[in-house]
């Protein structure tokens, strides 16, 4: 047994090993510098400690990273509920037989093998004013003024379009995969008892998905409550903070203006916040799927 | 492309005349670090890219020293040279020194003393090479006591472009004067420059062309637009350093500063209000997009970066105005012009870098020559031709800069005769610091958010709290 155990631990130590370099020692000491303040801009560039509590003090206080934190809670919720409707959709279009399903699978699926600096490249350029076949469509057959360098909500609306068009594939391809393993009793037994449609899909379908569902919420929420790439290409976090979202707020705070020691207290403290949104979202889902057993 | 490969050819030309000269030595200089690769990273500008394709290759055939050049966006520039210096990574052997960045770098120490390592090294010491020969744009690059930490490998000065076919038509003309009652001509003040702004944008959609009045810098998102505010626009209306304080460091008027003052609030006033006479772009332009917009024919005047300004003159593969480019002081408050001549005030930016050495690099010696290769007389002519930049003294008297600067309307002229004129970044060391503190009000008032009253004052807020946190402020 003990011999079997040595043998699992060598197995598993080169794992532990890159883990606790790569993501334990980074954690602590990010959790160690938020401790401190420290700008190696200052007049004094050392680390000055002034109570393990001074910077988180300080975030409670600061309605930039609080708007940031409520605008990255709004993006996600939107984003999620958006991709997962339409995921579900298409996921359920894709299990019947259509003309050209394999091709529109293909090409549905593109966006997921594209990197996000490269979805906010393809996005700027398609919508960028004066450069940008969308805001000349828009204007000339529809008379609206696509401008999101000026409005806030287009900015905020534009990045929503953009999520959705990149990740709405990775949650169709996961809730196929998912819909395509159920089994088919309880579909044969509903429709016996003369079930319709909606009620085969509310009684039997989601119940059934929950697992699938949990694991796509989950990661799609923590992908969006961390996005950067395309928001800094495209928007750049403008106008004004209308796409400030925490993740390019920390950035800024970090390497523009050399806030390390308030930087990584703002990551912890943002990564706990993550941490309580899943905890929360996991108890009520797991709490409701026990209730519908 | 062609102007590089122009470049290429002259180059081998200069190549095989310095070979009688300087060559003997750096191949005899380099032969010890034979098979050594320096990496450098820098922000992608033409004057990059000749140093990138042109010169780098031609040290590597003279010295066996590979030189990768890495030239890359602004931001990403910044980030990569900085985490490597910070972190004492040692990946890159030489980084670009933008002239607003250096007081950071020289405060937290990461450059090499050029001077000093040279004075100690007597065998790295290129024949031919003086650090005399450069313009007084290399003082930006000296600590207090005169040593040198980057070779200047770009300088412009930000001008005043126009568009000399709009402002010479006849039609134009008339009826201009008969709308404002006075003749059109390119801006000396900021009333005629908003005039010919809002007069363009009309004519333009009338004649049923793509142009507007003016260009504006105004991305909402990127601190392009902050710099075109507090670099060009407000120094012309005789706002200085930002409005800081240079004594007490507090930039509100309440405390002693002038950040949110009335030369400000005018200046801030004045270029918001020229977004309805811009192409619709300006608020998602940068510098590189002021410069595309300017070169498709897309605006009439404005201020654009002179990196930008000779290949718009000059190069009709990417410029559609070629010929038609008029080159200008920009317009000035009143006292404005006086006041930067005496040296008591600027009227725009001194742009541009210079390649130093970190701490960190492996490969300092190495990297001393490559510099001091850069730094050849014999090259600054081509590479002002490929990339619109001096940085030596004699390169304004070299025929072939010359027959550029006349195609160009006297830009090189204009920089060697009233380059006095302009300045460069405030010597601020939390430069990065401060100026993130003051983008999201300009971001803001650029979108119509904030009035540029409202901006400025919490911008004057934001920048005080920067610099009383960072321990500045008496």
């Amino acid at each position: 047994m003990l011999s079997k155990n040595k043998t699992g631990w060598l197995l598993l130590s080169p794992t532990i090993l890159i883990l606790g370099l790569a993501g334990l020692l980074p954690f602590i000491y990010v959790l160690y510098v938020g401790f401190f303040q420290w700008n190696p801009l200052a007049v004094d560039p050392s680390l000055q400690f002034e109570g393990f509590a001074s910077n988180y003090r300080r975030l409670i206080f600061d309605e930039v990273f609080l708007e940031s934190i409520w605008r990255s809670i709004k993006f996600s919720v939107v984003t999620l509920t958006i991709e997962l409707s339409l995921g579900f959709v298409l996921a359920l279009s894709l299990l019947s037989s259509f003309p050209l399903k394999s091709f529109f699978r293909s090409v549905h699926t593109l966006p997921l093998v594209i990197a996000p600096i490269v979805v906010g490249s393809i996005f700027k350029l398609f919508t960028v004013q004066g450069l940008g076949p969308l805001p000349h469509i828009l204007k000339d057959y529809f008379g609206y003024t696509l401008n999101y360098g000026l409005n806030a909500d287009q900015a905020f609306w534009m990045i929503v379009i953009m999520d959705v068009w990149h990740w709405t594939p990775f949650v169709t391809l996961t809730l196929l995969a998912g819909l395509s393993a159920l089994p088919q009793d309880p579909y044969e037994s509903a429709k016996i008892d003369g079930a319709n449609n909606f009620q085969i899909f509310t009684y039997i379908t989601i119940p059934m998905m929950v697992p699938v569902l949990i694991v796509v919420i989950f990661i799609r929420l923590m992908d969006s409550l961390k996005i950067v790439d395309e928001v800094w290409m495209l928007t750049g976090g403008g106008p004004g903070y209308a796409t400030r979202f925490t993740g390019i707020h920390i950035w800024k705070e970090v390497f523009e203006k050399r806030y390390y020691g308030l930087g990584s207290a703002m990551s912890i403290l943002y990564l706990y916040i993550t941490i309580v949104i899943c905890w929360v979202l996991y108890s009520v889902m797991v709490a409701r799927g026990k209730n519908e057993e | 492309m062609r102007k590089i490969l122009f470049a290429l050819v002259a180059s081998i030309f200069s190549f095989s005349a310095m070979a009688g000269g300087h060559a003997d030595w750096f191949k005899e200089a380099g032969a010890p670090y034979k098979g050594t690769v320096l990496q450098g990273v820098a922000e992608n500008t033409p004057p990059g890219q000749f140093a990138g394709e042109v010169l780098a290759k031609e040290f590597e055939k003279l010295t066996g020293i590979k030189v990768q050049l890495e030239n890359t966006s602004w931001d990403q520039m910044y980030d990569k040279a900085i985490k490597d210096m910070e972190a004492n990574s040692g990946i890159y052997d030489f980084v670009y020194i933008e002239q607003d960045i250096v007081y950071d770098y020289l405060n937290r120490d990461f450059l090499v003393n050029i001077t000093e390592g040279l004075a100690n090294n007597p065998d790295l010491q290129a024949p031919g090479v003086s650090l005399d020969d450069f313009t007084t744009f290399i003082d930006y690059f000296k600590d207090g006591s005169g040593d040198v930490f980057g070779v200047p490998m770009e300088a412009f000065i930000k001008v005043y472009l126009y568009r000399k076919d709009l402002f010479e038509r006849a039609d134009a003309k008339a009826q201009f004067r008969a709308q404002y009652g006075y003749g059109l001509t390119p801006a000396t003040s900021f009333d005629q420059y908003r005039d010919n702004a809002e007069f363009f944008t009309h004519f333009c959609a009338a004649e049923g062309m793509e142009c507007w009045g003016t260009t504006v810098q105004g991305h909402t998102g990127h601190p392009a637009s902050t710099y075109e505010f507090l670099e060009s626009i407000a120094p012309s209306f005789g706002l200085y350093n930002w409005g800081v304080n240079m004594d007490s460091y507090q930039s509100c008027v309440e405390n002693g500063g002038q950040l949110n003052g009335g030369r400000a609030k005018a200046a801030l006033n004045f270029w918001t209000q020229l977004l309805p006479f811009a192409p619709p772009e300006a608020l998602q332009s940068t510098w590189s997009e002021v410069g595309s917009s300017f070169a498709a024919g897309r605006a009439a005047q404005g201020w654009v970066y002179g990196e930008n300004a000779a290949w718009i003159a000059t190069d009709a593969e990417k410029s559609a105005v070629v010929g038609n480019v008029g080159v200008m002081l920009p317009p000035t408050a009143p006292g404005v012009m006086t006041q930067a001549a005496s040296g008591n005030g600027y009227i725009g930016y001194y742009d541009g870098g210079a390649y130093g050495i970190p701490h960190s690099s492996k490969n300092k010696e190495a990297t001393m020559l490559w510099l001091q290769y850069v730094a050849l007389n014999e090259h600054q002519a081509d590479w002002a031709i490929a990339g619109g930049r001096i940085t030596h003294k004699d390169t304004y008297a070299d025929p072939k800069v010359m027959a550029v600067d006349e195609q160009a309307d006297g830009y090189f002229t204009l920089m060697r005769d009233t380059g006095f004129l302009y300045a460069g970044a405030p010597p601020f060391p939390f430069h990065g610091a401060g100026r993130g503190a003051i983008d999201p009000f300009i971001y803001s008032a650029l979108a119509g958010e904030m009035t540029p009253e409202e901006a400025l004052d919490g911008a004057c807020q934001a920048l005080d709290t920067v610099m009383a946190d960072l321990g500045y402020q008496n």
